[in-house]
């Protein structure tokens, strides 16, 4: 195993053992409690008080560099080392665990370089072969792993390897061949579980989780996680618990995962406090770029969300659907269609994949594709596929009534575009015109009607009207055909207005007289015949009173 | 099939805004589209062969198979998630068919229940009222085309779990194993030391007290966090109980507190009786009452009032503490409840015994 390397990596460290005898004989603390403690800043002080008193000198800056390093205090450790670089007598191998400092660091050109300057070992054989997963370089990818050895350590890079490739069941079945030989290793199973995590399988993950927790409790780590699984489970209330659980527990001087959890308290409280926390932690946390973008395209702030994703290089199906909403959302509203290509696109491409198109985003994804190219009888297929999922929400009803409305299934259209509760969707033109005209093709015209009488005057109620003329004298519901018509003739002197108006006009005469309008509704028709300055009005009263007069209507 | 190829063309006509996009994707679609029911064919192909078998047979003439087929199957694969939903969904497909097919009809030209000017052919009516009829064809309803708008899923938020031990980690400098990462997750316990009171501790252990750079942090959000000034003080007190008391060198000679402890002369004992000492309320100023106290107290007063002080609090936390004149002082507070006191708290365990 690497640790037990037949090269001491550091040079002389038996008067620091000696002096640690020296230590337990004078009843002082000694490091190696506190790194047992893992209580890394407890080691930490205690080197640095020796070091400025005199009792450690040569190899403080690597127990230093160690302790920072397992600290997550990366930077610190990174000075350490690059100290010890500097000394002549330097072991070679610190070059190696410099390069180690500024992979975490995200350095990873320097990383580069650092680990070129050290001996062989599998240390810097795994740090290169991650190097090269970072830089996307397949061939180096390559070669490197092929240098690994069937090691322990060597393996479970590996395994790291295929879970941040989304090869999740590769590393569970690595983690799961190294468990049975070594019952002892319990920090696998957190391996394992945060795998099963990933493949949302979130009970099992749980379950997995409990075998080390059972043993160490406090874990952050596995407490993150535990509250991860309660989000996806149960709720964001669920999984804040168990965080708080995690902050209670931990001291004020514990910084590691600090930024992780305040990350996540954002996303359990449901983007709460987002714009305080999330920006700092932009490219440290990968996710917290994401959850920024959902969270401006909740508040519809759709040019911010693009602003901050339009560089994204996306890779995970998260980060695709997220290109493709934000686009899908920016090109409607700009009406781009560069934009709505791309959003098409990346849509296509996570609905298609073997890995998503069974999941409620891969569907929800297709029928997004769908509805841009206008196919809605494909987007209906791919909505009913997950509507049970979305009982009751307005954005899913929203889509799904626009798609029956446009395949002219106008009854059950209606009934969806009623259950959209939202103010904004409810004043959206689009809802609007889309139901007026399932009202009318319901033959509920009064109905559509007034949806135009709460409208403020403007461009939109205009067109609504003539939504209302044209569509309702297609229904033949003459009696609102007119009044649209009549109030269209008055705001714009067209003369199709007033044919319209006077086809309708003696449309709801016909009605009348086939008994399926009443007889009164003959005199609103006078006054929006009068309303038009044309010779043929007068033409038209006089037939209609004189049949008024023969059957005793009263006008 | 004339009707199925009615509708296809329908709509796209229906959306020219869409047409320039229309040739490329079709194409597109088809392709990506259908590895799509590859993927979920493993687990419901015999369900779905036969669905799309009643389909074609019962819905559709044998010309329009073909047609159809591109869309129906594709789609209808991707719907069986499993084995409970099958069913419904199948009853779903079923009856958006049926719908798309018959209430559908010609979504352009004539929906369902629209207007029909045969309706009312047979109404008996006079030649004038006929011709006047005439309007009502005269005039042809504009097909209006409404905008759709997608209004995009937004995903949840992510949480961030972390990414598992890559193992690129620096060994211990004596290169001992540490089995970190694998008997225990490599990460911090959550109990760290505070680095501040541990130097301290140090510090103080070793007698060295030529550290001069103590770090003290300062706490952003005191009113949010008052355990962490809790334990702070907890810790710092503790820090203080383990040292030694202070001790105070005298640059003049003082008495020792054992003598200055001794009873006052009889005459003065009983002079307290009737006259109390004087309190802080009298008309001089701190210096000048202090001078007066110590003299009192038989304390010496010399250049700096400091030392002298620090003599009359020693003195008092002597009393104070001393079980003798504590059982004293309580049978007292008994027995004289009606002797006037001064105002002032501390002079009591000085003034009686």
């Amino acid at each position: 195993m690497i640790l037990s390397r037949v090269k001491p990596a550091v040079g002389g460290e038996s008067p620091a053992s000696e002096k640690k005898k020296k230590n337990k004989g004078r009843k002082s603390p000694r490091v190696e409690d506190y790194l047992n403690q893992r209580d890394y800043l407890g080691a930490m002080t205690l080197l640095e008080f020796q070091r400025s008193v005199g009792e450690r000198e040569e190899d403080a800056d690597l127990w230093l560099g160690y302790c920072a390093f397992h600290l997550g205090d990366y930077r610190r450790a990174m000075e350490e080392y690059k100290t010890s670089t500097q000394k002549p007598d330097c072991p070679d191998d610190v070059w190696v665990y410099l390069a180690c400092t500024h992979f975490f660091l995200g350095l990873y050109k320097e990383a580069e370089e650092a680990a070129n300057k050290a001996p062989k070992s599998q240390l810097q054989n795994r740090l290169l072969f991650h190097l090269a997963h970072k830089f996307n370089d397949e061939k180096k990818l390559m070669g490197f792993h092929q240098n690994l050895e069937d090691v322990t350590e060597d393996q479970l890079s590996l395994a790291s390897i295929h879970y941040m490739r989304s090869h999740y069941q590769e590393a569970i079945d690595i983690y799961k061949r190294i468990l049975l030989q070594n019952r002892d290793f319990l920090a696998l199973n957190v391996y394992v579980a945060l795998c099963y995590y990933k493949l949302d399988y979130y009970d099992v993950s749980q379950e997995v989780l409990a075998v080390y927790l059972q043993s160490i409790p406090d874990s952050t780590i596995a407490l993150n996680l535990k509250a991860c699984n309660h989000f996806r489970l149960y709720n964001g209330k669920a999984a804040e618990a168990e965080l708080k659980n995690l902050i209670d527990i931990s001291s004020s001087s514990f910084e590691f995962a600090k930024e992780l959890i305040r990350h996540n308290l954002v996303v359990f409280r449901g983007g709460e406090g987002a714009l305080q926390v999330l920006p700092p932690l932009i490219d440290v946390i990968s996710e917290a770029r994401l959850n920024l973008v959902i969270y401006y395209l909740r508040q519809d702030d759709v040019q911010e969300a693009y602003n901050l994703i339009k560089d994204l290089e996306p890779t995970t199906p998260q980060e695709y659907i997220l290109k493709g909403v934000v686009n899908a959302a920016l090109g409607q509203e700009v009406g781009s269609r560069d934009h709505l290509k791309i959003a098409q696109q990346f849509f296509q491409l996570v609905g298609g994949s073997a890995s998503e198109c069974d999941t409620i985003p891969g569907r929800q994804c297709m029928a997004s594709c769908f509805f841009l190219l206008r196919q809605f009888e494909d987007v209906l297929i791919y909505l009913n596929s997950v509507k049970s999922y979305f009982y009751n929400e307005d954005t899913f009803n929203f889509n799904y009534a626009q798609a029956k409305a446009a395949l002219g299934n106008y009854r059950e259209a209606e009934e969806t575009f009623l259950l959209i509760q939202g103010e904004k969707i409810k004043t959206d033109y689009v809802y609007l015109s889309w139901l007026a005209r399932c009202y009318i093709m319901n033959k509920k015209a009064r109905s559509a009607w007034e949806l135009y009488l709460k409208m403020e005057t403007s461009a939109e109620s205009f067109s609504l009207l003539q939504l209302i003329a044209n569509d309702c004298y297609k229904m033949g519901q003459f009696y609102y055909s007119a009044k649209a018509f009549d109030i269209l003739e008055r705001l714009d002197q067209n003369p199709e207005y007033w044919e319209g108006k006077r086809g309708a006009c003696v449309g709801i005469f016909q009605l009348i007289l086939a008994g399926r309008e009443p007889r009164e509704t003959l005199r609103e028709v006078l006054p929006l015949l009068r309303n038009t300055g044309n010779p043929q009005v007068e033409y038209i009263i006089r037939a209609l009173k004189k049949w008024a007069k023969d059957n005793r209507v009263s006008l | 099939m004339e009707r199925a190829e009615r509708q296809k063309t329908k709509l796209i006509t229906n959306q020219p805004y869409d047409e320039s996009l229309e040739v490329n994707d079709s194409e597109e679609v088809a392709s990506v589209y259908t590895p799509t029911p590859r993927q979920t064919v493993s687990r419901k192909s015999r369900r779905q062969v036969r669905a799309m078998a009643n389909n074609s047979s019962d819905e559709y003439e044998e010309d329009s198979k073909p047609k159809k087929k591109e869309s129906q199957p594709a789609g209808q694969q991707g719907l069986s998630e499993n084995e409970e939903e099958d069913d419904d969904d199948d009853d779903d497909d079923d009856s958006d068919e049926t719908e798309s097919d018959e209430d559908e009809g010609e979504p352009g030209t004539a929906p369902e229940g629209a207007y029909d000017p045969a309706d009312y052919d047979h109404l008996p009516v006079t030649a004038e009222i006929k011709e006047l009829f005439q309007y009502i064809t005269r005039y042809t309803p504009q097909t209006i085309e409404l905008d759709h708008k997608l209004k995009p899923f937004i995903p949840d938020f992510i949480p961030a779990v972390g990414d598992i031990d890559a193992f690129l980690k620096v060994p211990r400098p004596d290169n001992k194993q540490d089995n970190l990462g694998l008997l225990v997750l490599d990460e911090p316990c959550t109990k760290q030391s505070d680095p501040t009171v541990l130097s301290l501790w140090l510090s103080e252990n070793s007698k060295q007290h030529n550290i001069t750079e103590v770090k003290v942090k300062s706490l952003e959000n005191p009113e949010k966090n008052p355990k962490v000034i809790e334990n702070w003080i907890e810790s710092i007190s503790e820090l203080h109980r383990s040292k030694p008391p202070a001790t105070v060198h005298y640059t003049r000679s003082m008495p020792d507190i054992d003598s200055l402890m001794q009873e006052w002369p009889p005459e003065f004992e009983e002079l307290l009786g009737k006259v109390s000492l004087p309190t802080a309320d009298i008309n001089c100023d701190l210096g000048e009452y202090i001078d007066i106290i110590c003299g009192i107290l038989d304390i010496p007063v010399y250049k700096s009032r400091i030392h002298s002080l620090h003599v009359l609090f020693t003195l008092y936390s002597e009393f104070k503490n001393s079980q003798h004149f504590k059982a004293l002082a309580e049978g007292q507070k008994s027995d004289t409840l009606s002797v006037p006191r001064s105002g002032t708290g501390d002079p009591e365990t000085l003034t009686f015994d």
